[in-house]
């Protein structure tokens, strides 16, 4: 299971299977700016420090272009991860609003 | 008065399948043609071809079509908004399927409105004979009918100015820097008929499409239909609560692609000598969500 990693905050948490970056952050209880959640509106679009995403729904050019996807941007709603990764947001900190979900979580995992 | 009403409105996709399942089976259309990449619906108290126009190949706005009362109002929209300085070109029955010869107007914002005065008669799905009130199998939240869009343009008074003495509409509510004499509009909301708006204007850096809605028939229905939301995982912005503007009762909703739907009831009659209602910019978040009387922080950031 990859791991997600995000800094400068240190969080770290361990995403499913097909899981995005987002759902996995929500599931744990942590919230960030996000939009539409259907990979619309670029708003929730994060920088990745390290590691590889894949996109399971196809994404419009016009909200992540091709160069920004070279360049290490992810639009975190609708990407994968396809190995551990790093990402940091963009003018946002992550808030944990929901501390019982990341405990939820955990034992889900196991 | 020329123009009765939005006609269509038409939005990219990033997936047509999973879109046709949006506008099909939780928004409630009825499905009229698929050619060339598009996907035509229609309401169930529409009469014509088709209302909401869906092309795979991205996201956002596309155009809108006016449909005029009239051929010889086209010829008098073509000559006024020229005359107004907008770009006009003349479009052909069958460049849009089922669509009569109309013209196009780009606005400033880079967004097409077109005009024309023919579509391809469909019918009421429950019939002009004896009808029945609904039609007896709905579908998800069974929309009735195409209602308004709100565009994300770059100079709102500019653009109001073309609505209000082109077309022919005018502003029944506004949002304004203050109640001075010198403030600044930064949205309006226009209409032609009698209904709140046909088309709403919101000054932003991005021309862009905020969202278009579909009518409903009152609390109820809009309340059932954030139950077949949740049903299918459609994403609600908010809702269901009750703008302070145009005191309609709303859902937000997106489709698969992230366009931002609203369902929409209630409001009042606005008869064209009813003053205009103004809002102060400090209670923009009572103006939106009267409820919470807060913006959510999706409203002045998300948009297609």
């Amino acid at each position: 299971m990859p791991k997600l990693t995000v800094e400068p905050e240190r969080l770290c948490i361990e995403l499913l299977e097909d899981e995005t970056i987002l759902e996995g952050l929500y599931r744990h209880g942590y919230a960030y700016r996000v939009g539409c959640r259907r990979g619309g509106c670029a708003i929730c679009k994060v920088d990745i420090l390290e590691g590889d995403v894949d996109y399971n729904r196809p994404v419009a050019e016009k909200v992540l272009t091709d160069d920004e996807r070279a360049t290490g941007t992810c639009l975190s709603c609708r990407a994968v991860a396809t190995s551990d990764v790093t990402i940091m947001l963009r003018d946002d900190s992550v808030r944990r609003v929901n501390p019982l979900m990341a405990r939820f979580a955990v034992a889900q995992q196991g | 008065m020329a123009v009765m009403r939005m006609g269509y409105m038409h939005v990219k996709v990033t997936d047509l399948a999973e879109a046709k399942e949006h506008y099909g089976n939780t928004v409630g259309l009825y499905q009229t043609l698929e050619q060339d990449g598009k996907v035509y619906f229609k309401g169930w108290d529409e009469w014509d071809h088709h209302s909401v126009v869906i092309e795979e190949g991205g996201v956002g706005y596309v155009k809108c079509g006016w449909k005029c009362e009239k051929p010889e109002d086209i010829a008098e929209i073509e000559t006024k908004a020229t005359a107004f300085g907008y770009p006009v070109e003349r479009m052909v029955a069958g460049e849009n399927p089922e669509v009569g010869d109309g013209i196009r107007v780009t606005l400033p914002s880079g967004h097409v409105m077109e005009f024309y005065s023919h579509m391809t008669a469909w019918g009421l799905e429950v019939g002009t004979h004896n009808p029945d009130a609904f039609p007896r199998h709905m579908v998800g939240i069974g929309a009735p009918r195409l209602d308004h869009a709100l565009l994300w343009v770059n100079d709102v008074p500019g653009i109001e100015k073309f609505f209000q003495e082109v077309i022919g509409m005018w502003a029944t509510e506004r949002v304004k820097t203050s109640l001075d004499d010198d403030a600044q509009t930064l949205a309006t909301w226009l209409t032609i008929g009698e209904s709140n708006h046909d088309i709403a204007l919101l000054e932003a850096p991005e021309n862009k499409i905020h969202h278009f809605a579909f009518e409903m028939r009152g609390w109820d229905d809009i309340l059932k239909a954030a139950d077949i939301f949740a049903m299918d995982d459609t994403p609600i912005d908010i809702g269901p609560t009750r703008h302070g503007i145009t005191r309609g009762t709303t859902i937000y909703f997106f489709d698969p692609s992230g366009n931002r739907n609203e369902t929409f009831s209630g409001g009042y009659r606005c008869f064209r000598d009813r003053p205009t209602v103004t809002w102060t910019a400090d209670q923009l978040g009572k103006a939106i969500f009267y409820h919470s009387r807060e913006l959510n922080e999706r409203f002045l950031t998300v948009a297609t």
